[in-house]
């Protein structure tokens, strides 16, 4: 996922800025993590940091439908901003050789 | 020759139902036992650790285990550690087992260990009671590993593996934010491991680290969390090198 995510989503977490005050971006992508650990997921491997604005989501995840939760909470969360998204499934082959010790 | 699979940091849940065992059913080909290095569920809860039972139960090869911080959130270890038991792995904590294989006796320290972090930079047991009881946490971690691997040096051990989830040393913690180390390992971990001993010694819990690590006594260690290794497990055969 890497367009600006609609305002039609549920309402972000945590207390909404005061009136004339610049909205803090930190603080959401705060409130994302937290959901990402509280949550169904119990998700504490997925990095969120601002870039340049928008919000890279990098990391590795167990399964599809997780990676598929973690974007869901992202556009709830991050509502209005740019979400780059470089999410991994864990892989489940075995390995093609040992390490000698 | 002794051949250790290992992974951690697996983190099932019921839409990972059997997921591992197509690559766990090969291990017998490649592996002598399988270790698992904690975070094996993602809250810890009954329901989660029973994905985990299905995944293991009737393996060919042993499976001896370790808990992580994930396993322990729904705040019933002593349950997961019974559904694991129930399903054939020897699950560890601060304690020893020793497997019996065709390349001789391997004997596997573990525990979940905890943080405080590295030499230099670490949580000192000074200050507010919740402080000091963090790092006495992990000193009781770190002195019961030293015991138990103390104590599988006289059971005629061919090799012997400190398993733990927390990382003993900085080295496999490298990608992950230097800020967070102390949250996710201790030295302590690694000084009980040289001044006792071992061979190898495996952890998870650094999905961002890398792989290979050393203590500063020289043994090797390995960060198995499966985002690190990308397999279903890593095989390392001691006594070859």
């Amino acid at each position: 996922m890497s367009d600006p995510v609609g305002h039609q989503g549920p309402a972000a977490s945590g207390p909404a800025p005061a009136a004339g005050m610049p909205e803090n971006v930190e603080y959401r992508v705060a409130h994302l993590q937290d959901r990402l650990a509280a949550e169904e997921l119990g998700e504490l491997g997925v990095r969120a940091e601002v870039r340049a604005g928008a919000i890279a989501l990098t990391g590795t995840v167990p399964s599809a439908q997780c990676r598929e939760t973690v974007l869901r909470l992202a556009r709830e969360e991050l509502a209005g901003l740019t979400v780059h998204a470089d999410l991994v499934v864990a892989q489940t082959a075995r390995p093609d050789h040992a390490e000698e010790l | 020759m002794i051949r250790v699979a290992a992974v951690g940091d697996i983190h099932m849940g019921p839409d990972s139902e059997g997921l591992l065992r197509p690559a766990f059913e090969t291990l017998p080909d490649c592996a002598d036992l399988l270790l698992l290095a904690g975070d094996l569920t993602r809250h810890g809860t009954p329901q989660e650790a029973r994905v985990v039972a299905r995944e293991v139960r009737g393996l060919p090869v042993p499976v001896v285990a370790v808990l992580g911080n994930h396993d322990h959130h729904d705040e019933q270890p002593e349950k997961v550690t019974e559904i694991l038991r129930e399903a054939g792995a020897t699950v560890l904590e601060g304690e020893g087992t020793v497997v019996e294989c065709a390349g001789g006796r391997v004997g596997v320290a573990g525990t979940k260990g905890f943080g405080g972090g590295f030499v230099g930079r670490s949580a000192g047991e000074f200050g507010e009671p919740v402080m000091k009881e963090f790092v006495r946490t992990t000193r009781r971690s770190a002195d019961s590993l030293h015991a138990a691997l103390k104590k599988l040096d006289e059971e005629d051990c061919t090799a012997r593996v400190a398993l733990t989830h927390f990382s003993p040393v900085a080295d496999t913690l490298a990608g992950e934010p230097p800020e967070i180390h102390p949250f996710l390992g201790s030295y302590l971990l690694a000084e009980a491991i040289d001044t006792a001993g071992a061979d190898l010694a495996v952890h998870g819990h650094a999905h961002l680290g890398t792989e290979h690590g050393m203590t500063a006594g020289g043994v090797r260690v390995r960060n198995v969390a499966q985002p690190v290794i990308r397999r279903a497990f890593n095989v390392y055969r001691l006594g070859t090198a």
